[in-house]
This record gives C-alpha cells, sequence and structure tokens, in this order.
C-alpha cells in the first residue's frame, strides 16, 4: 500500500529496502524551505537495528498493515513485561525496549493491542486515555507558586506513575491521563 | 480569589488552557522576560520598534511558505480577501525605503500547514529587524550579543551560548558533514546526480532547493550546532530568495543559526535591485502555481520601494518561541507558549 507521509506514524510498518521497519517516533515538519517531510525513526524488525528517515510528499512509502492482538497486561518481572492474550491463553515476554514509552502507563490487568508480525508481538499500543486511582495525593498549600503555578500539584498514580493533577484532588480519587502526553484530563466521578 | 473558589471552579470543569499555562507557569514567565530583554537590548542599540499591519493583501511569495486567507468587511459589508502576514518584511522594506534606518518588528506572525507542536505553531512570534548600511555580518554580531545579553541578564548560565559562536560557510558546511565539494553541485543537474549518488530517490524534476535540503536536511542539520550556535553562510546563489549575491556570483549572502539540531534565524544583506527581486518573485509565483499552493499577485509596492531605493541594508528573522525552548530546554514549543494551537483547537 503506497502511503503519505501524514501516514507515517509511531506504531506503522514501512517496508524499506526489502526489510520491515516499524515507525518509533515521527515528527512532521514544514521547514518553510523546500517541500515538507516527516523525520521518522525506525526499527527494523528482522535485525533490531534503528534507522532514522526522511520522507517527502512525493515519495513512494511502503506502508504494510499488520495485525493487532488484545493482550492483557500480566506483571513486570526483572526487565520484562508479561502479557496474555484471553482468547488462547498464549503469553509474551516483552523486553521494555519494546514496550517503550507505553511502560510507565500499564496498570495490572490493563488491556492493550499488541501489534503482530508473524508470531511475534514488535510492538504494543495502549488507550489515548486510562483511568488510574491516586494513591498518594499531598494537601494543597496555600500560595504554593514554587514550582509550577498554583492549580497543580503532583500526585501518584496506582502503577507507581507521577503526574500533575489539580490541587483539589484527593487519595483514593480515580482521574483520566493522557497517555501520549502524560497529561491530567478530567476527575472520574464514581 | 482564594483556594477555596479555586477549588469551588475546578470542580466543574476540565480545563485544559488554564492547566496548561498553569504547567508551564515558570517557562512563560521566562518567555515574556526575554520579549523584555530583545527589546532592552534592540533600543541600547538605537533600533526603532515598529508596528506592521498583519492583515496585508500581497504575502510573501516563498513556495513553500502558506499565508492563512482571511476576509474583512467594510461598513457596507463589502468583501475584502486579505491574509494574515507570513513575515512584516515588505511593510519593513517599504519603511525603510522612506529613510527609516534601524527598525525591528517584535510580534506575531503566521504560517497555514504547519503542525500543531514540536518545533511549529500556525501563530508564532518573530523578531524581525534591519540595519541600515550594513552587511549580514553586522547581524550575526547583533544575534550573538541579543543571545549572549539574554544569557547574563536571566542568570541561564548556559555555558554553549557564551563560547565563541561557530560560522562556516555552507561549502565548509558541505564539506564537513557530507563530505563533498558545494561548488561542484550548485546547479539543479549536478545536485540531482549527487542525490541519488547518496541514495535518495529524487524525482528528475525536482526543483535545486528540494534536492539541496533532501540531502541537509538528513545529513546537515541534525548534526549541526549541537554544542556551540552554529552560523552556516553563503548559500547557493539559486536558493538566495531576498538577498544579494556574493561578489563571486556563485553564492547568496544569506545564512541560518543552528543550535541543537533546530534552526533559529535566517538573515540576508538584503537584495536592493527593483527588477532582479521582480524576476525572482514571479518565478517563485509560477512554483506556487505549479505546486497546486495559493496563488496572489506579486505586491507591486513593495517592487517600488526597491526602485525608490532601500540602500544596501541587511535584514534578519529570528523565531523567538525557539529561541526561547533553547532557554527552558524544551523539545516543544507548546510548553513555551500561553495557548498553542494543539491545546485551542484539538
Amino acid at each position: 500500500m503506497a502511503g503519505s507521509i501524514s501516514e507515517v506514524k509511531k506504531g506503522c510498518v514501512i517496508k524499506h529496502q526489502g526489510d520491515l521497519f516499524l515507525v518509533t517516533d515521527s515528527r512532521f515538519t514544514n521547514p518553510g524551505k523546500g517541500s515538507p517531510f516527516v523525520t521518522a525513526k525506525m526499527k527494523s524488525i528482522t535485525k533490531g537495528k534503528s534507522i532514522e528517515m526522511t520522507y517527502k510528499p512525493v515519495d513512494d512509502i511502503e506502508i504494510v498493515e499488520v495485525q493487532n492482538q488484545r493482550l492483557q497486561y500480566l506483571y513486570k518481572n526483572g526487565g520484562f513485561y508479561s502479557f496474555m492474550n484471553n482468547d488462547n491463553y498464549e503469553t509474551y515476554e516483552l523486553e521494555e525496549e519494546i514496550v517503550g514509552d507505553a511502560g510507565k502507563y500499564l496498570k495490572d490487568g490493563m488491556e492493550v493491542y499488541g501489534v503482530m508480525y508473524e508470531d511475534r508481538v514488535i510492538a504494543i499500543s495502549i488507550a489515548p486515555k486510562m483511568q488510574y486511582k491516586v494513591v498518594d495525593a499531598p494537601p494543597a498549600v496555600k500560595g504554593d507558586t514554587a514550582s509550577s503555578g498554583r492549580l497543580l500539584k503532583e500526585v501518584t498514580l496506582e502503577n507507581g506513575l507521577i503526574v500533575k493533577a489539580p490541587i483539589f484532588i484527593k487519595t483514593g480519587e480515580t482521574i483520566l491521563i493522557n497517555t501520549d502526553t502524560g497529561e491530567y484530563c478530567e476527575r472520574i466521578n464514581e | 480569589m482564594n483556594t477555596l473558589n479555586i477549588n469551588a471552579v475546578l470542580r466543574k470543569i476540565s480545563m485544559k488552557h488554564i492547566y496548561h499555562i498553569d504547567n508551564n507557569f515558570k517557562k512563560l514567565n521566562t518567555h515574556f522576560a526575554i520579549l523584555k530583554l530583545i527589546r532592552e537590548f534592540l533600543w541600547r542599540e538605537k533600533f526603532v520598534e515598529i508596528e506592521a499591519p498583519i492583515i496585508v493583501r500581497l504575502p510573501g511569495q516563498e513556495p513553500n511558505i502558506q499565508p492563512i486567507p482571511v476576509i474583512v468587511k467594510d461598513e457596507k459589508k463589502k468583501k475584502f480577501k486579505g491574509f494574515l502576514h507570513t513575515s512584516p518584511e515588505y511593510t519593513m522594506k517599504k519603511m525603510l525605503a522612506t529613510g527609516f534606518e534601524k527598525i525591528f518588528y517584535l510580534g506575531k506572525c503566521f504560517r497555514d500547514e504547519e503542525s500543531f507542536g514540536g518545533t511549529h505553531n500556525p501563530e508564532f512570534t518573530m523578531l524581525e529587524w534591519y540595519r541600515q548600511n550594513a552587511s549580514y555580518y553586522n547581524l550575526m554580531d547583533d544575534l550573538e550579543n541579543l543571545s549572549k545579553f539574554i544569557n547574563k541578564k536571566l542568570k541561564f548560565n548556559n555555558k554553549n551560548i557564551d563560547k565563541k559562536w561557530l560560522r562556516l560557510t555552507m561549502r565548509e558546511v558541505w564539506k564537513k558533514y557530507v563530505g563533498v565539494d558545494l561548488d561542484e553541485y550548485l546547479d539543479q543537474a549536478s545536485m540531482l546526480k549527487l542525490c541519488r549518488k547518496l541514495g535518495y530517490k529524487p524525482q528528475a524534476t525536482e526543483e535545486y532547493e528540494e534536492l539541496f535540503y533532501r540531502i541537509f536536511l538528513n545529513k546537515v542539520e541534525p548534526f549541526i550546532g549541537k554544542s556551540v550556535p552554529t552560523i552556516a553562510y553563503e548559500f547557493p546563489k539559486c536558493m538566495a530568495s531576498l538577498s544579494k549575491e556574493t561578489k563571486d556570483g556563485k553564492y547568496a549572502e544569506r545564512f541560518e543559526l543552528y543550535y541543537q539540531g533546530i534552526e533559529l534565524a535566517n538573515v540576508y544583506t538584503e537584495l536592493n535591485e527593483a527588477e532582479e527581486q521582480k524576476a525572482r518573485l514571479v518565478k517563485e509565483r509560477n512554483v506556487r502555481r505549479k505546486n497546486g499552493s495559493l496563488v496572489y499577485d506579486v505586491d507591486e509596492e513593495f517592487i517600488d520601494a526597491l526602485r525608490v531605493g532601500i540602500g544596501n541594508c541587511a535584514g534578519g528573522a529570528l523565531g523567538v518561541d525557539r529561541l526561547v525552548m533553547i532557554f527552558t530546554m524544551d523539545k516543544n514549543i507548546d510548553n513555551v507558549l500561553g495557548l498553542p494551537m494543539s491545546k485551542i483547537f484539538k
């Protein structure tokens, strides 16, 4: 499938010089000199080597369709993350490198999608927004403007992740987090 | 408002805008302090701050810069089609023609079809400044002195900015990063060959500039100015845009400033020959048409300004938000903007 540069996104697979590459990061730039381009960091699925490629709108980009499989996150053991496919009870032990930035948003029992190549999981993708229970929220100090402004404070979530949330958030409450930016979205009223 | 009131408001809604500002409170303070220091520096140098209309009828012709169209109605509701300016350059050169000598604009410019975030925001703050009886070497000094002034005044103690900046010709840059003599690749045919030799797959009809940047953006820009701010000067003649040719006629007196993989400024010794300028703009307009971009007339009043005479001047444009990113060590422009497009529209 010939793709346009807007389709070159994190998680997509591109055929390049006979090898398959997983895009691990991509950045669109319109430099105002020469036409716009997208810079993609890509990792060879077969050799594991990372490269950086720049694509222009006129370039042929061969985007390969991949299968996604629903997986459940079990636990982290040493440097590996364990996932299970609940349909066939197949388990996968994934290295930190494959899980990438998504690792910090994982919590026990969470559902994710595994990007499959043959029988291997080559990447995982998580929902853009996820709910977490707050396990530690220090009381807000009035007039505390030392670190940022006056409306946000740092809270710790059930999986250990520390995010900024509004000062009224209390321990035990559930909040929604944007898993792309790590930003607070809203409080979930239960 | 006391904490109790804030709590009452916050409980009601998710406030994306206010949280963004709150989250970047310190960086925004830095941003605004830098605006103040830019003015202080330029006023001390006896520059006059000017205002330029943001809504113009005929914006710049740069083929890869897209203006944002607007419609303005008069009191009879008669419609006038205009654009938000992509740079105050034409207005400022019209001022130079009447005798203004050292002027600067510090304000918003607008460019369409840019990413929301990263190193771009469609609405951004630009410092554009001109010096009469000067060349682009004087503006190299301005940029270096201004950055060092900010570094000192805000006590950033950024050691790299304090070092003597590197100044390399494009020819030296290509020798260093691409390993070729740029003198041998100054026309479309030779640059096309070089692109193919280096493994790129350009189309045979691509413009010289496109080919140049295919290599430059991959082999040079990510690596140049990594540790110390670097000025790359003398661009191939066909990328002169609004700048003057060098004496040997092969290059143009244009430079760009790079630091940490970001292009911060673009500066010219200004072309002051009206007919040559007109010819270049007509050519750029044709490229716009070929690319399917918005097409509008060349601003004849701007050409008239050159006919009247703008003297021997140099002018530059500095991306102020990007300069702030350098000092706050941010990779995303959104973090130094009060409200970036991404928070307004997405």
